[in-house]
């Protein structure tokens, strides 16, 4: 064994650490840069889980965006209101209503829903709808993959046992990252709704009625039961599909308890409903109508 | 002991004919992540550049005077190549956010990015401790400074050069006609792979 040159390999790289790091730590006061102390204020009221949903790259980012006044005080949309509030007391700025979203899944289908081929590739949504759309026969149902749990920064969505992500309406910040990261996400299988949202369509499939059932027992079949039901109006059938009217919708729960193909659920974060439970378990389970949060 | 014709064959050599995306492939990463949108690409190119002569001035530096000296540098080269080429671009930061907001609010995003770029380690080592890519140059077994910084232009230029022409092909590539299964990823892939085909055409080009 060479005990010199071991003790020069120890002695070379101490000498470049200690002086790099000296280096490092000289330029670090003399090039400190005078920031305004809002940002770091700032800073320390975001959630910090830097999700991007406000379009800035990190938490920091918008920080500074906010500080600088370029941004309003409510651009974080994970935090809410309550950030909006605490970022407006830090700048002295007057504090304004911040609309809450949360994420809301339209498909029912899981591993129930027909597949056209077998795929066996990586475990992922973008891999998997990359190879000839995916292995689904339906052109808008869910993947099953669990992109979007992977992706959620705060771990509101959980695979359940049908293949399908489970959104839990109370963690679910509404940052949007779940939909953005869905390859199908453009066509609305996620989606953002208001927090309140009472009910959600389990079904995004826009193809022909006939072709859809073939492919998945859970679709919506266009039936406008749900539509002529509805006593204000805030459910219709459009391109074959029901939407449902946020601005109208009471949350009595009507359209739930006609739909034939169960593929209308409770949801949202309404006083009375654990969403969680309602996923999928159609009308039985919430048998009396809800109440609305007073 | 290097003419003027043998240092820009070194350019050429370094640029073309041995470029490190498309013949040594080195440095794919960023190749296929920032090369989406031709000004992410050229920001990046701009960005490496820079980076590259700092760390092969660098690390040429500490080889000459630290490392070959005392005897170390056969086996210690990549820790310390590493640990300089990180804490350097640590300080570049820190100098240009004092020293010019402008050019680190474009470069910003880049810098701690490629610190650790196995394309900067590759060439920075390179250039100080040349026998990896074998050129055929008669330079001698190791290269002065001068050398190894046009060296180091030359793999940087050659880098960004690349980075830029896969980018404009990628742009042109969202507007083609492609096939519903080739669309995105795969067309880009088999995209590099010809590309890269013609770059490996220059190989032999002035005996290099």
């Amino acid at each position: 064994m060479d005990l010199m040159l071991i003790a020069k390999a120890i002695g070379a790289l101490a000498v470049i650490g200690l002086g790099t790091s000296a280096v490092l730590a000289t330029a670090a006061k003399r090039f400190h840069v005078e920031v305004d102390p809002r940002i770091e204020a700032v800073a320390a009221a975001l959630p910090g889980s830097n999700c991007g949903a406000c379009g800035n790259a990190s938490c920091f980012a918008a920080a500074e965006g906010i500080a600088a006044g370029e941004k309003p005080v409510n651009a974080c949309v994970a935090g809410g209101q309550k950030v909006a509030d605490a970022i407006a007391l830090i700048l002295g700025a007057e504090a304004c209503a911040t609309a809450a979203v949360i994420s809301a899944r339209h498909c029912g289908g899981g591993i129930a829903a027909v597949r056209s081929y077998t795929y066996s590739g990586v475990t992922s949504c973008a891999a998997a709808s990359r190879l000839a759309g995916g292995p689904l026969a339906c052109s808008a149902g869910c993947l099953g993959f669990g992109d979007c749990a992977r992706a959620c920064p705060f771990g509101a969505i959980s695979m359940d046992e049908r293949g399908l992500p489970v959104i839990d309406p109370v963690k679910c910040t509404g940052c949007g990252i779940c939909v953005r990261e869905c390859p199908r996400g453009h066509i609305t299988l996620l989606e953002m709704v208001p927090e309140a949202a009472p009910v959600v369509v389990r079904c995004s499939a826009h193809d022909k009625v006939k072709g859809r059932k073939a492919n998945c027992s859970m679709c919506c079949i266009a039936c406008k039961k749900c539509e002529k039901e509805c006593p204000s109006d805030a459910i219709h059938v459009i391109d074959m599909l029901a939407v449902v009217d946020y601005d109208k919708c009471t949350g009595c729960g009507t359209c739930v308890a006609v739909c034939p193909q169960k593929c209308i659920d409770l949801y949202g974060r309404v006083e009375g409903v654990d969403a969680v439970v309602a996923d999928g378990a159609g009308p039985e389970s919430q048998a009396a109508p809800l109440q609305v949060g007073a | 002991m290097s003419t003027v014709s043998q240092l820009a064959l070194l350019f050429i050599g370094a640029a073309l004919v041995n470029n490190i995306l498309l013949t040594r492939f080195i440095g794919l990463c960023p190749f296929f992540g920032v090369s989406g949108n031709m000004e992410t690409s050229v920001g990046m190119s701009l960005a490496v550049v820079f980076v590259m002569m700092m760390a092969s001035s660098a690390t040429w530096a500490v080889w000459e005077y630290v490392l070959a000296p005392l005897g170390v540098g056969e086996f210690l080269y990549i820790p310390a190549f590493i640990l300089i080429i990180a804490s350097l671009v640590q300080f570049v930061e820190m100098y240009l956010r004092k020293a010019s907001p402008i050019l680190y609010r474009a470069m910003g995003i880049y810098l701690p990015l490629i610190t650790t770029n196995c394309a900067v380690l590759a060439t920075a080592t390179e250039a100080a401790k040349p026998g990896f890519f074998k050129m055929n140059i008669a330079l001698g077994a190791s290269l002065s400074l001068g050398e190894a910084l046009i060296y180091t232009l030359g793999v940087s230029v050659g880098f960004g050069f690349a980075l830029v022409t896969f980018a404009a092909l990628r742009e042109r590539l969202d507007l083609a006609p492609v096939s519903r299964l080739f669309k995105g990823s795969p067309i880009a892939f088999i995209t590099a792979g010809l590309l890269s085909l013609a770059y490996v055409g220059m190989s032999g080009w002035f005996g290099l």
